[in-house]
């Protein structure tokens, strides 16, 4: 049996076997199809129908369920985590697997496609080492997000690990709006 | 060293991966027809799995085992008991996780998600000259570990139910 367990590591194995099957695109279609509109459909119905709400419920119960180290913080017009130690993520390098090129983009891969859908778009950022951060808003609110002193991810010490590049997006919704930052920046 | 190959600081996985895994299948098999599925299943066993096929080798039938009451024990939700037979080893499932966790989800599963516990253990086992017979199915079945030379009849798929969502 396949189990979920070691979930993240044949998932990511998954995507490179998908890239070698069907190149980029297809694993774009998977993240889209298989994970936003099957596995977590029930994410959908929440989001969709609730918005910011929904949002708090998803998360609350998923990253909890995945001990994950985050911090959740929302408005009436943002819905934003702070991630620091994603178990995901974790998992990959405690382990030292790396089938894909970059296991992060699953998360835009499948979120993005959500928040369009939802009426919703994010700002984000992954530094390839389990540490990110988002902040969903409305698709007409054009706001930057503010760095938020308390719980700001990007103020770790160890948000820029030497060497490791920072993939940023900006009001986004599709894993090919990316910028690629290098770590002094 | 531990009978799993990937270590989690969590003791158990999360379920809701079960959902992405039944995704995933029927993704793949809605772009790659059943062999498409099947070659997905060897390639995870034969290739994600190799550490897996090493422990087997180095350990023969105690390490399929040891593998398989470790890897149920963080499996949330599962039902099963592993056995030492003269011969063999006895993998009794009287209650699946996935499954379960699917059916109780509401999720329309994939009907020949049995058959990947055939064809993924089969890849994994290959290189350790251990095969695997498959009886049942949909929530609940008996998978048999055999050293390769002293294996019965080999599997049927008739012997693998669909299942039922």
């Amino acid at each position: 049996m396949i189990g979920c367990y070691d979930f993240c590591g044949h998932y990511e194995w998954t995507f490179e076997w998908l890239r070698e099957m069907g190149g980029d695109e297809l694993v774009k279609q998977y993240w889209d199809e298989a994970i936003h509109q099957d596995s977590q459909r029930h994410a959908g119905e929440m989001i969709v129908n609730e918005g910011i709400e929904g949002m708090k419920k998803y998360w609350a119960h998923t990253l909890e369920e995945e001990a994950a180290g985050f911090i959740c913080t929302s408005s009436d017009k943002f819905y934003r985590i702070d991630m620091h130690a994603c178990p995901s993520k974790g998992f990959l390098i405690q382990n030292g697997l790396e089938q894909y090129r970059d296991y992060c983009d699953h998360c835009i891969g499948w979120i993005g496609p959500l928040m369009k859908r939802a009426g919703f778009v994010i700002d984000h950022q992954h530094n390839h080492c389990g540490q990110c951060w988002w902040e969903m808003r409305r698709t007409e609110d054009a706001a930057v997000p503010a760095t938020r002193p308390a719980d700001d991810v990007r103020l770790r010490a160890d948000w820029k690990m030497p060497g490791a590049m920072i993939d940023s997006y900006v009001h986004a919704t599709n894993v090919d709006q990316k910028e690629v930052l290098p770590p002094e920046a | 060293m531990n009978a799993l190959p990937y270590q989690d600081t969590k003791p158990v996985g999360a379920a809701g991966f079960y959902t992405a895994i039944n995704a995933t299948f029927r993704f793949i098999q809605g772009r790659f027809g059943a062999d498409g599925l099947r070659r997905y299943w060897e390639d995870i066993g034969t290739r994600y799995y190799r550490p897996v096929s090493d422990r087997w080798t180095a350990g023969g039938l105690a390490a399929v085992a040891d593998y398989w009451r470790t890897f149920f024990a963080a499996e949330p939700g599962s039902d099963v008991s592993v056995t030492d037979a003269a011969d063999h080893v006895e993998v009794e499932v009287r209650t699946c996780p996935m499954i379960a966790h699917l059916r109780e989800q509401s999720r329309e599963i994939v009907p020949c998600f049995c058959q990947h516990c055939y064809f993924v253990s089969e890849a994994i086992g290959r290189p350790a000259g251990v095969t695997v017979r498959v009886e049942g199915g949909g929530g609940s079945c008996r998978q048999r570990f055999y050293l390769a030379a002293s294996a019965p009849a080999a599997q049927t798929l008739d012997a693998i139910k669909e299942v039922q969502s």
